[in-house]
């Protein structure tokens, strides 16, 4: 790909038109500044983005976030939208850690009352949230009630005491996906994902401590009770092995009977089947399953922040009480109703490293936050700023109300690893006033901020795209990692 | 002689393999993803042994089949091999027995093995595949 290949329509939109391969079904379109479009130049992920427009029962065009990067099947920052009922459903495009998220928490501390106590908190936190390679949690489940947890999602959580209802009041879809099936799920994800629940994992998973650094927008900024200089909390975790074999599972399973809808693909990770098909149902019905296991995972991990606050800080401070902001998914398929060229269509949207992004009077949005659209959660690169946007007008006419998920890579994990040391990293960011907690020091390099693009700028693109709209920026003071 | 290079990705880790023919290319797709797992795949000792038996309906999903066990056993009990001896090889079937040990900490978490640009194709020297892991 070149950059002579596509058209800039729009200072933030290039367009690959149709006609650029002849198994396009649609055009493919990607948002970006010229910095960003080069970047994206860097490796395969356009090529993969004009896969994606080959998708059976695609509609409109196949999209691309700021934040797109190469990855198997469907790029990073992919969003495509298949018509029901026979438009495909992949899912190698949800990608393995279905329903990966971040949740944001608030506090009522502000940065100097915190200060103090944040090293401990860091530590408090990194001791009660077990992270790193196939460590498991304190809550051991049987088969049976991981069925249940699966099924049920937040409301599990809700009953065993994990959670609030104002918890999954902001959470998207009430932290629980309906038509979850558990009979779809196999034995071996069960056997990954029993002890699993209220862990981190590894990879590019964290908890951070943050400081808001800025508010752009007063009223949305209020709505969410953020303020300057407040100690708020994300978590970046996803659905854990028992996701990911689910993934594998039906990754498989649709390689066999491909064929039988008479499909062919460019890349067989983009395998997929109708979604009105038996195994579009089952494996919707198991993504149900794998995306309430990490609404849950996330929930339990906000009891454990909890608990570490109520620990450090019982006694120290005036209010140590931790509330939600909001909690959404990046990596997911969902139904959902939009207008398309005039027309009211029910499509499957796939977004792979992108968010949900509804904006103001949806009715699926908590009532605090309907006049002002769907909060959006965009975690940086560690040690960078993260922020918290709104969803828009603007993101439901243009890309099936999504926007962008977070940095994005420019470096591989090997690259990085080879330009970084884990420990000077750790120092440096130690040296910035970030109290760090790593589990692998190789992991951190793996993870430097080096290796992504600046966040800035992503977000000034969708701000000025018109996809979202800026209401604060986070700045991190404690890091904790796998 | 290795017969596995660790190419770049952006986001995640990728493994180019050669084998004089199937049962070589498979053998060598387990080393090369095995070395990403722990920093010396040489100081694990053979303490383990395990059989396993896959049947598949291609020689790709055959290959993903046989890492994704691997990958399997790494995160569910810490075990990492470094001995495979392959028996009863076709493109749809493999008998393998296995040994190596319980690592104390896996430096790498491989989350899954995708189809992602997935082919097995002939070289002058025999088979080659590159295969792209999430993590």
């Amino acid at each position: 790909m070149k950059s002579s290949d596509f058209n800039r329509i729009s200072p933030y939109i290039y367009e690959i038109p149709k006609e650029f391969r002849p198994d396009m079904r649609v055009p493919a379109r990607f948002y970006a500044d010229r910095q960003l479009m080069e970047a994206a130049l860097g490796d395969k992920c356009l090529d993969q983005l004009v896969n994606t427009a080959t998708l059976p029962g695609v509609v409109k065009y196949a999209l691309a976030m700021p934040d797109i990067h190469q990855g198997y099947g469907f790029p990073i920052g992919g969003v495509v939208a298949t018509a029901l009922p026979d438009g495909v459903i992949s899912p190698g495009g949800v990608g393995y850690d279905i329903n990966c998220g971040v949740r944001l928490l608030a506090t009522h501390l502000h940065h100097e009352e915190a200060a103090p106590w944040l090293g401990d908190l860091a530590s408090a936190i990194q001791v009660n949230c077990p992270s790193g390679v196939g460590r498991g949690g304190s809550i051991k489940l049987s088969q049976k009630e991981l069925d249940k947890l699966v099924e049920e999602g937040g409301q599990w959580a809700l009953k065993k005491g994990y959670a609030t209802e104002m918890d999954l009041a902001r959470t998207e879809e009430n932290g629980r996906l309906e038509g979850a099936d558990a009979s779809k799920v196999s034995e071996r994800a069960k056997k990954r994902g029993r002890d699993q629940i209220g862990t981190l994992g590894a990879g590019n998973h964290f908890i951070e401590i943050d400081i808001v650094d800025e508010i752009f927008d007063e009223t949305a900024a209020s709505r969410m009770g953020l303020f300057p200089g407040q100690i708020v909390i994300q978590i970046h975790c996803g659905s854990r092995g028992f996701g990911h074999q689910i993934c594998t599972d039906y990754v498989r399973r649709f390689q066999q009977v491909i064929h039988k809808y008479g499909i062919t693909l460019p890349d067989r990770e983009l395998v997929c089947a109708p979604l009105s098909s038996p195994e579009g149902q089952d494996y919707l019905a198991a993504m149900k399953a794998a995306a309430n296991f990490a609404f849950v995972n996330r929930q339990v991990l906000t009891h454990h922040i909890r608990r570490s606050f109520e620990q450090v800080l019982a006694g120290k401070v005036k209010n140590h009480h931790v509330y939600q902001v909001y909690d959404i998914a990046h990596n997911m398929a969902k139904i959902e109703e939009h207008e398309i060229d005039g027309r009211k269509m029910r499509l499957c949207v796939h977004r792979k490293g992108a968010t949900r992004a509804f904006g103001p009077g949806s009715d699926v949005l908590p009532p605090e936050y309907r006049d002002i659209g769907q909060p959006v959660l965009v975690p940086g690169s560690m040690g960078t700023a993260s922020w918290v946007l709104v969803g828009t007008e603007g993101s439901m006419a243009q890309s099936f109300g999504s926007t962008c998920h977070g940095a994005g890579r420019t470096m591989s994990r090997r690259r990085a690893k080879k330009t970084v040391h884990g420990s000077e990293l750790r120092q440096q960011l130690e040296s910035e006033g970030i109290h760090v907690r790593a589990g692998s020091m190789a992991g951190l390099a793996e993870e430097a901020p080096i290796a992504y693009k600046d966040v800035d700028r992503v977000i000034e693109v969708v701000h000025g795209a018109g996809i979202a709209r800026k209401v604060a920026r986070l700045v991190p003071v404690g890091v904790i990692k796998g | 002689m290795a017969k596995f290079e660790v190419l770049d990705h952006t986001a995640d880790w990728a493994l180019r393999v050669n084998g004089r023919n199937l049962a070589e290319l498979l053998e060598q797709a387990a080393l090369g993803m095995s070395s990403l797992l722990v920093p010396d795949l040489t100081a694990v000792s053979p303490t383990t042994t395990r059989h396993i038996h896959l049947d598949a309906f291609d020689a790709e999903t055959l290959l993903v089949d046989w890492l994704t066990e691997l990958a399997y056993l790494a995160e569910t009990e810490q075990l990492v091999f470094n001995q495979f001896q392959l028996t009863n090889v076709t493109p749809t079937h493999l008998d393998a027995t296995i040994r190596g040990g319980r690592v104390p900490e896996l430096q790498k978490h491989i989350k899954a093995v995708t189809y992602h640009d997935l082919q097995i194709i002939h070289t002058d020297n025999g088979l080659e595949a590159t295969i792209v892991f999430d993590v």
